[in-house]
Parts: structure tokens; C-alpha cells; sequence
């Protein structure tokens, strides 16, 4: 049996450049289609949606492109006035991952106190469970992408004293494995999306040193194929969102020079489209706006001179979370 | 959107498949509109499953669509005696598991199974078991599928050694899984815990069997990675255990640091010599850490005047357990140091064992002399085998790692500088004079690991390495360094080495500081 190394060929034609402009147009046009199959397909996500999109515009100084008022009054309305959490959409359910994404967008916009902040609080805090555990909305499901969701919002609205923080820090904790990662849950398999989750949990509750950093690390640093770019378990293809979850939190443990950053930047190129914009998840597929969000964010993480500074633990402009005066801790080596 | 390859097409075609997705927009709006208004009224009815299960079965992350099914079920079945109830509940098993084959990662979906069995009044674990037998089959590697298991094989009661059996089927199978022998690193501790230590994850005779198992699946491809990753786990690479690493006390300072950071403000510290004082005032070496792995205070101390046989510093830590050391008394005060655990020591067989591998790696290293996993797996069973032995044969393997894994090369760099302190620190800690330099000097550290135990040395030479400016803050640490010698690295930045009070002698010839910077630092050389 020959071991055939799962990943991509780049060829000489793709981009090389970062195809700035293209970009900018095809995130200020995304849903000005409203009858566009995929844009409909994903009303399930929109909250989350508008926040890639704000956030990569914000980090191209772009910002203005969007429609502000529009998007605020969007999100008053997908606020839930019982529960307090806010939902994808009009119509759907409140769910903490749509509630992040809200806080999210009102954070870059400054004008968090459009929406009832301390419903989004209460909302958080009966999401906690006896372990210190989070549920993703009332139905129970537990993940720790949930543990990540909580604590960033209450950071980003300075209420994190609602919550048992160090129930919800062993929590994350139980969830770490023999290799040095982390999964959804406790006795699940590592996973470098749950890995951000989880390194990124620890660097808001400032409780990095619990990390096996050095293991981990290594682990991480193992999702670089020869292509350049990063996947997300062993034997995986590579992936451009996950050169965002890798890469951050390499950057968090202070290791980013544990990988090639030449030949991610080349993988992370060749998934742009030179039609329409945008960035896929591998060169030559489809683009979409979750892509070309991590895209540019890991570029922006490599140090790329027309980028803003982005902030490696929340996934926003580095300036918006200095105006909220939050730090987030970092090792360095 | 993940895995859709962009495809060119014709016109035509793509007018075709533009009415097409226009019908399907249509349909799930009116889908979609109709959902809402019946939710609105309350109509929680069997016309809602239908519509719902329209939609979910194409699109299956809609959650608010799950979230309604359940509101439906739950309805329904308050009028509904307990056999009605579960055969409700399981038509909606079987609608879950239609989705999963369209969709078998969808967090929705897999959920919503998990919802059904812990409401439905009788669940069949066995069943669900046989289910994930299933879907694993189709896709290994499906986490989802891997987590339900865990999830059902608890409430089904099936016993560690059955998983532990299945695990090791797979394996079989095909080696290149990881999520099977991560499983395995789950279930192992479990049925084979160490005999002494809880340090360590399981039993010696249980190790070396694992050993010989995991070798084999290694050298059967050595270039996939599953295998090796587990191999690493096993060696028992690790950071070192909670201890106290060195301690100093001086006339007006003292210095207390460990293996890991800690913090130290929420310890007991007992003496046996009178220093005792109130933990608020330990202060971390890097300012604003809440956990260091060194703390000073800056104080007078009435030292000297007890004449003990030994003088004992003890300190509680957060894990409720008592961590003491013995000091020797010096010309002005106490110090002592433990000598950090570098690697597991193994047991006879064990290493008879490891030396084995260690041939067959070499033995495949001849045929292929390029093979990464092989010269790092080798490497590392070198260091458990015979760190000191083999000191300069595994730096060298490092050394071809750098090269022909070019990509992680800062790695290697960072573990070879490792592996080069540790030698160089053992050194000095059993000969235990603080006024001998701690010499690391030309040993290509990219980094600096082991600060903590350094913090009470009184000279550092770390003249002729590539360290850069990242590992300034790591000199924070050396608070009684009287004489620092970080000439010829690669430092930039004009003040990146921090303020450290007892120091006399900073060299930094040779650095990479601009013509402008030099003179700064000849200034902040002068305020020592």
C-alpha cells in the first residue's frame, strides 16, 4: 500500500498577489443579490456572515462599503427580547454562535448599546452548565466552540463575572488530549478549529500556562503540507480557513515561526479567485465570504502591508478590541 | 462552503442550472414562509414535520428546523401512551438517519440523535452502537460519528476492553487512522494504569507491547504520520512535573521559581530559618504575569543567625501538595536547586525494547537516509535510551531535520536548542557552584528554555547563538546575574533586554543594533 500524501498541486498560473481590489468588490456586493441561490441557502448563518464580511472589509480599511445602519438594524432584530441571545436571522432561533457574531459586528461598528447588552449576558450565563460547560442554545447541545463563544462575548461586553470562569476553565481543560489538543468535548479527538476554540478560551481567561504548549505546538506545526498550506487533522487536505485557526493559535503560544510562513502565503494566494474575487478553501474551488475572511486574516497574522493588524485570539481589527481596552494574553518564546 | 471545485460551462448549461436553483429558492422560501406562520400559531402538527423534514433533507444545517422538530415531538407526545410516544420518536430517528447519509457531518443532524434517545421512554443503545459500526465504516475519520460512539458505548454500557478491541480492528485495518489511536490513548489509561505513577499513562508491560505494535505500523509506511504521533505519546514526551525548580535568598532579595508557572501569591511558604512573610509580596519577573515561573521579593532579610543542620524551604502549592528543598548556606544567604526530569525513566524491558527500535530505525535509515519520521522517531528514542550518550548523534538528526523538513525548521532549531541547554544545565547543577558561569555559549540556541532554574546564577554566557529579540523577556528570570555575555546573537531592538538589577557586566557586541542604536545602549549600559 503507498501512502499517498493528501493535498494539492499548485500550478505557476494562480495568483501571486493579493488581488486587493477584487476582494473589497466581492464582499460589498455579497447579498446584493437577495435571490441568490447560495445566499439564500445560508440565511442559517447570515449573523456570522456579515461579521466575516465586516471584519474583512474593516481589515482592508474598507469598512465603508457596508451599509452600517442597515446592518445594526438587522441585528436589533434577530435579538431575541425573552431569551436575550440573538439569531442567525430573522425568523430563526438564538444561539450563542450567532450572539458572538452580533457583539461581534456592534464592537467594530462602536455602538454596542444598540442592542440590550445585558439580555446578551443573561442569555450567556443560562447557557452554563454544572461542569462549566456551555450549550449552544437551549436544546443542549455542548461543544467547546460554545466555551470559546461565552467568554469572548462577555469579554467584548464586560461581563464576564456572570459566568463561573473557573468551572468553565476546567471544563476546557477535560477536553485536552495526549497530543496537547483539544476537542468538542471531553475524550474527543483534537481538531485544529476546537484547538482555536479552546487556546483562544485560555488566552481571554488568561490561563495559557495550563497549555502543553510545546506539544501542541508541534502538533499544529505538523498541519503544514508541502503545498504550504494547513489542514486540520493528520492526513487531511489543506484548507485556507485553517491557516486561521493554526496560525492563531500558534501566534497566541508564540510559535508562528514553527511553520513555513513563504509557503502558507503562497497556498493562501492560490486560493483566491482572479473572476469574481474572494477566497475558496483550496485553489481552484468555489470561493465564499467564511474563506475569504481567514484568508485575509491569516495574511494579516504574516504580517501583510495592506492589511490592519488583526487581533489573533477574537479575529478582529487589533484597533477595535485597544478602544475596548481588552488584552488578551500571548506567550512568547 | 468546503470542497467545490469551480467548474467552467457553457452557457446554456449555466442558464440551466440558474433556473434550476431559481425553482429551489422559490421552494424553500414558500418552505421556509409557511414553516413560520404554523410556529406562529401554534401549530405544532404532523403538517410541520413534513415541511421541515422537506427542507432539512436537502439542507440539513437549517437548526432552527431541528429546533422546531423537537417542539413538534415534544407536543405531540404528551397525548401519546409510551409505546405511540416511541415509535414517534423512532420515525424521527430514521429521518435523522436519511440526512446523515446525504449529510453525515451535520452537527444538526447528529445532535438531534443524541436529543431523541435522551427523551424517547426507550432507547436502544445496542442499536445505536451498531449505527456508528456503520457510519465508521463508510468514513473512518468522521469525528462526529467517533464522538456519538463515546456518547452511546457509555449509555450501552460496553465495557472498555470491547472499544479497546475495536480500536485495535480498525487499526488493523489501516493504520493510517488517527482517530483510532487517539481512542486508543483514551481507553489504554483506563485498563492499564502505571503501577506507581500517575505521571505516567500506562503500565510498563502494557508499553512495550504497544511499542512493538505501533512499530509496525510505522515502518509498514513511514511516511504517514498517525502512527509516529503515537509512538511520541508512548516515549513520554512532556512537559516537566509541578516542582520547585531553584530557590536564592540574599541580603535584599530572594527568588523562588519553578518548573511551570505558578501563582505564587496563592501558596504557603514555611522556612525552618525565620523568612516568612506575607505572600502578597511576591512579585512575578515579568511584570503583570499572573502566573511566573519565577517570583522575587524585594526586601532586607535577617539572615545567618541560626545555625541548623539543614535549613528547609517548604512550599503549598494550588494542587494542595507540599513541595519542599534543601538549601546550602552561602557567603550572603541560601540558595538550592533540583536538577528538572528531562524524560520518563524507563524500565529494563522497556528499554530493551526502545533499543531495538533504535536499530530499526537505523536499519531503515540506510535505505532511506531521508525518511523524516524515521530520523526523528530515532532521535528521540536515543534521548530515552541514553540522553548522554547519544548528546551529539541526536543533535544531528535534528540537524538533517532542519534541512530536509525545511517547513518546521524553527521547530527543530527550538528543540535542538533544548536538548543543548539541558546538557549544559545538568552540568552545572550537579557541580552546585553559584559562582561558576553557566557556559552556553556556541551552541546555535535559537531560543532559551530552562530560564527558571538560571534565575540564581551569578554569571551567563550566552556569547556566539542566533537568538533574536523574542527571547529577551526570558532574561527577566536572571535577577542575580551579575555578568551577562549575550554578544554576537541576532538582538535588534534597542532595549528589548530587560532592566536586571544586579547585574554588572552586559555584553552585546556584535548583535544586530543599528549604528544609532549601539550608542543607546552604550547609554543603558552606563545607568547599571
Amino acid at each position: 500500500m503507498a501512502f499517498i500524501v493528501n493535498d494539492v498541486d499548485i500550478s505557476a498560473a494562480e495568483p501571486k498577489e493579493l488581488l486587493f481590489d477584487k476582494h473589497v468588490e466581492y464582499i460589498a456586493n455579497h447579498g446584493n443579490d437577495q435571490n441568490d441561490f447560495e445566499y439564500c441557502m445560508t440565511e442559517f448563518l447570515r449573523m456570522s456572515g456579515i461579521y466575516w464580511g465586516v471584519t474583512a472589509l474593516d481589515l482592508m480599511q474598507q469598512l465603508e462599503k457596508l451599509d452600517r445602519k442597515s446592518i445594526v438594524e438587522f441585528i436589533k432584530k434577530c435579538q431575541c427580547p425573552t431569551s436575550g441571545g440573538v439569531a442567525a436571522c430573522e425568523g430563526h432561533d438564538p444561539h450563542m454562535l450567532y450572539t458572538l457574531s452580533a457583539v461581534q459586528i456592534l464592537c467594530i461598528y462602536d455602538c454596542l448599546d444598540q442592542i440590550d447588552v445585558a439580555g446578551v449576558a443573561r442569555y450567556v450565563a443560562s447557557l452554563q452548565q454544572p461542569d462549566g460547560s456551555f450549550f449552544g442554545d437551549k436544546w443542549g447541545e455542548v461543544d467547546t466552540r460554545f466555551s470559546f463563544c461565552a467568554v469572548a462575548i462577555l469579554t467584548l461586553i464586560n461581563k464576564l463575572d456572570v459566568i463561573n470562569v473557573p468551572k468553565a476553565v476546567e471544563f476546557v481543560m477535560s477536553c485536552c488530549n495526549a497530543d496537547g489538543g483539544f476537542g468538542s468535548k471531553p475524550n474527543a479527538e483534537s481538531h485544529a478549529g476546537l484547538i482555536y476554540c479552546c487556546v483562544g478560551f485560555l488566552s481571554i481567561t488568561n490561563q495559557l500556562h495550563r497549555l502543553d504548549c510545546e506539544k501542541l505546538a508541534w502538533w499544529l506545526c505538523e498541519r503544514q503540507l508541502p503545498s504550504g498550506g494547513l489542514n486540520g487533522r493528520p492526513e487531511k487536505l489543506p484548507d485556507v480557513c485553517y491557516s486561521w485557526w493554526v496560525l492563531a493559535s500558534l501566534t497566541i503560544m508564540g510559535r508562528l515561526h514553527w511553520i513555513s510562513s513563504d509557503k502558507l502565503k503562497v497556498f493562501i494566494l492560490s486560493c483566491q479567485d482572479t473572476d469574481t474575487g474572494g477566497f475558496s478553501d483550496r485553489t481552484g474551488n468555489l470561493p465564499d465570504i467564511f474563506h475569504t475572511l481567514f484568508g485575509l486574516g491569516a495574511l494579516s497574522l504574516l504580517g501583510h502591508d495592506k492589511l490592519l493588524k488583526v487581533n489573533p485570539t477574537f479575529c478582529m481589527p487589533q484597533y477595535v478590541l485597544d478602544k475596548l481596552k481588552i488584552n488578551t494574553q500571548i506567550i512568547s518564546v | 462552503m468546503h470542497g467545490r471545485l469551480k467548474v467552467r460551462t457553457s452557457a446554456e448549461e449555466a442558464a440551466r442550472k440558474k433556473k434550476e436553483q431559481e425553482i429551489k429558492v422559490k421552494t424553500y422560501r414558500a418552505g421556509m414562509g409557511r414553516i413560520f406562520e404554523k410556529r406562529k400559531n401554534g401549530q405544532l402538527d404532523d403538517e410541520m414535520m413534513q415541511i421541515t423534514g422537506q427542507i432539512l433533507s436537502r439542507n440539513p444545517d437549517v437548526y432552527t428546523l431541528w429546533n422546531i422538530r423537537k417542539e413538534c415531538i415534544l407536543k405531540m407526545a404528551e397525548s401519546l401512551g409510551n409505546e405511540a410516544k416511541q415509535s414517534l420518536y423512532d420515525k424521527d430517528l430514521g429521518f435523522t438517519e436519511q440526512c446523515l447519509m446525504v449529510n453525515p457531518k451535520s452537527y444538526g443532524a447528529w445532535h438531534h440523535r443524541c436529543w431523541i434517545l435522551e427523551n424517547c421512554p426507550t432507547p436502544d443503545w445496542e442499536r445505536e452502537v451498531a449505527l456508528c459500526n456503520k457510519y465508521l465504516k463508510l468514513d473512518e475519520r468522521n469525528f462526529h460519528c467517533w464522538d456519538y460512539r463515546r456518547f452511546v458505548v457509555k449509555k450501552a454500557k460496553v465495557p472498555a476492553e470491547d472499544e479497546l478491541k475495536y480500536c485495535t480492528e480498525k487499526i488493523h485495518k489501516n493504520f493510517s487512522n488517527y482517530s483510532s489511536w487517539h481512542y486508543r490513548s483514551k481507553l489504554l489509561p483506563l485498563l492499564f494504569p502505571h503501577e506507581t505513577s500517575p505521571a505516567r499513562p500506562i503500565s510498563e508491560s502494557k508499553l512495550k507491547e504497544e511499542l512493538e505494535m505501533v512499530l509496525t505500523a510505522a515502518f509498514t509506511d513511514p511516511n504517514d504520520s498517525s502512527a509516529w504521533f503515537y509512538q511520541r505519546w508512548l516515549l513520554g514526551y512532556s512537559q516537566p512535573a509541578l516542582d520547585i525548580a531553584a530557590i536564592r535568598i540574599s541580603k535584599n532579595l530572594a527568588i523562588a521559581s519553578f518548573s511551570k508557572p505558578i501563582d505564587l501569591r496563592t501558596c504557603e511558604i514555611e522556612t525552618n530559618f525565620g523568612f516568612n512573610f506575607n505572600p502578597d509580596r511576591w512579585q512575578p519577573v515579568q511584570k503583570g504575569n499572573k502566573y511566573d515561573v519565577a517570583w522575587i521579593v524585594e526586601d532586607s532579610f535577617e539572615l545567618g543567625a541560626s545555625d541548623l543542620q539543614q535549613y528547609i524551604f517548604k512550599c503549598r502549592m494550588s494542587d494542595g501538595k507540599d513541595y519542599a528543598i534543601n538549601l546550602k548556606k552561602c557567603s550572603d544567604g541560601f540558595y538550592g536547586m533540583k536538577c528538572p526530569k528531562f524524560e520518563y525513566e524507563f524500565g529494563a524491558a522497556v528499554i530493551e525494547e526502545l533499543k531495538n527500535q533504535l536499530e530499526s530505525c537505523n536499519q531503515l535509515l540506510e535505505y532511506e537516509p531521508d525518511s523524516k519520521w524515521t530520523l526523528l522517531t530515532a532521535s528521540l528514542l536515543m534521548r530515552a535510551i541514553d540522553r548522554r550518550g547519544y548528546h551529539t548523534k541526536s543533535l544531528e538528526y535534528l540537524q538533517k531535520l532542519e534541512k530536509i523538513d525545511y517547513l518546521r525548521q524553527g521547530y527543530y532549531a527550538d528543540l535542538a536548542s533544548k536538548w543543548a541547554i539541558e546538557k549544559v544545565l545538568e552540568e552545572w547543577i550537579e557541580q552546585g557552584d553559584l559562582t561558576v558561569a553557566i557556559d552556553l555559549s556556541n551552541l546555535n540556541l535559537a531560543t532559551i528554555f530552562y530560564e527558571q532554574y538560571m534565575s540564581i546564577a551569578k554569571i551567563v554566557i550566552l556569547r556566539n547563538n542566533c537568538l533574536s529579540d523574542r527571547t529577551a523577556t526570558k532574561f527577566n528570570a536572571f535577577q542575580f546575574c551579575e555578568n551577562l555575555d549575550a554578544s554576537y546573537n541576532q538582538f535588534s531592538t534597542p532595549g528589548v533586554i530587560p532592566h536586571i538589577p544586579n547585574l554588572k557586566v552586559l555584553s552585546l557586541e556584535g548583535n544586530k543594533f543599528s549604528n544609532n542604536a549601539t550608542t543607546r545602549l552604550e547609554d543603558q549600559m552606563k545607568n547599571l
